[in-house]
């Protein structure tokens, strides 16, 4: 490697594909109304291991351009980086598990930390490409680096709008549904619900201060994700969090017309809150599945 | 209500209330016989504040305390 000192359009393109690539994750590390990752801890975290994996990509290009073959076997560690933020993601959330008002549910969790390694492979392909325009484009260097930048943002754009799921609100109606305890039995719409209502003081309790909301599925199909129980408990689990929980939270399918119901005693009472939660509840990948896909003749007469 | 089908439902009966001797039998949980109503419904407020329980009525009218 002797002679072989970087040059200073080396380290303008690298410097460059890192802040675009961090910045990229940076604009991905949104604080919505689920509020997570809503912590400054949690913030500093991904903004590093963003960092680290835009400088993965960063390096790609020129360690490629000095004839450095052996130094792109370290992309084999941005994998094993990327997947260790899912598993800390993973770990994170399950072990906050028995702290919440209700389960995250396994399939959330996997959904959540599924995102945030991918988000990862944005900032590194985003790097990566900023990298390779830079080098690539035939011209002065700060220009390269406008260039750079622009392919940067469009890549951070379509990656952003490829990545981006569905939720709840784009296959189903959600409805306020009305609240009835009858002999110690909870129903929603008519639907049973529960029988936990045993005592006086959860019958008033829930009489006076229990919210419902009932989901339609528009299409018969979608009633395979809204059945699906991580699915269900998604969508309870950001009720809960949204709104609060004073006591009993239960989410419950009607088999006959597919209407999920999702119910609980809240310490905000705000009916239109809980509509919006659960209509911006995302649709986990893990329950999806493409229609489409279903209905081709894959295997041909 | 209850977990996801991975992880092991864990319900737990703690104590059943009655007004029938005869539905009183030994069991893995405490069966408690009650003479009233009000006793009953006192006895199975009372067990489920202490043990963070929740209540089902059964249709008979006897009590069930559990927990999920």
């Amino acid at each position: 490697m002797e002679g072989q000192n970087l040059t200073l359009e080396n380290v303008s393109t690298i410097v460059a594909a890192i802040i675009v690539g961090t910045l990229a994750r940076v604009w991905l590390l949104k604080e919505d109304y689920r509020q997570y990752p809503s912590y400054p801890n949690g913030y500093l975290i991904h903004i590093i291991t963003g960092f680290v994996a835009s400088a993965l990509g960063a390096v790609a290009i020129p360690a490629l351009m000095s004839k450095n073959f052996v130094a792109v076997t370290f992309l084999t560690l941005a994998l094993q980086q990327f997947r260790d933020v899912r598993k800390m993601e993973k770990e994170s959330l399950t072990d906050l598990e028995n702290t919440e008002y209700t389960y995250r549910g396994t399939a959330y969790i996997d959904g959540i930390a599924k995102t945030f390694e991918s988000r990862n492979y944005i900032a590194f392909v985003t790097a990566f490409f900023v990298s390779l325009t830079i080098t690539i484009v035939p011209l002065n260097i700060w220009v390269n680096i406008i260039a750079g930048i622009i392919v940067g943002i469009a890549i951070v754009s379509y990656l952003k709008n490829f990545t981006k799921g569905k939720s709840i609100g784009d296959i189903a109606q959600v409805k306020e549904g009305k609240v009835e305890v009858k002999n110690s039995s909870l129903y929603v719409d008519g639907i049973f619900v529960s029988n936990l209502l045993g005592t006086d003081n959860a019958e008033k309790l829930f009489k006076e201060e229990g919210l419902a909301v009932v989901i339609y599925p528009n299409e018969n199909h979608y009633r395979i994700n809204l059945d699906n129980f991580g699915q269900r408990q998604a969508a309870l689990f950001e009720a809960t969090r949204a709104l609060g929980n004073k006591r009993y939270n239960f989410t419950r399918k009607d088999y006959e017309q597919g209407r999920i119901v999702i119910t609980l005693v809240p310490i905000k009472q705000d009916i239109d809150a809980l509509i919006e939660v659960v209509k911006k509840c995302p649709l986990l990948e893990s329950t999806k599945k493409s229609h489409s896909v279903m209905k081709t003749n894959l295997k041909g007469e | 209500m209850g977990r996801e089908a991975s992880m092991k439902p864990d319900y737990r009966i703690i104590a059943y209330v009655t007004r029938e001797k005869e539905r009183v039998i030994t069991s893995n949980c405490l069966a408690l016989y009650a003479e009233s109503e009000e006793a009953s419904k006192e006895m199975t407020v009372d067990i489920a504040k202490a043990m963070k329980a929740d209540v089902v009525q059964i249709t008979n009218g006897d009590y069930m305390i559990i927990r999920v």
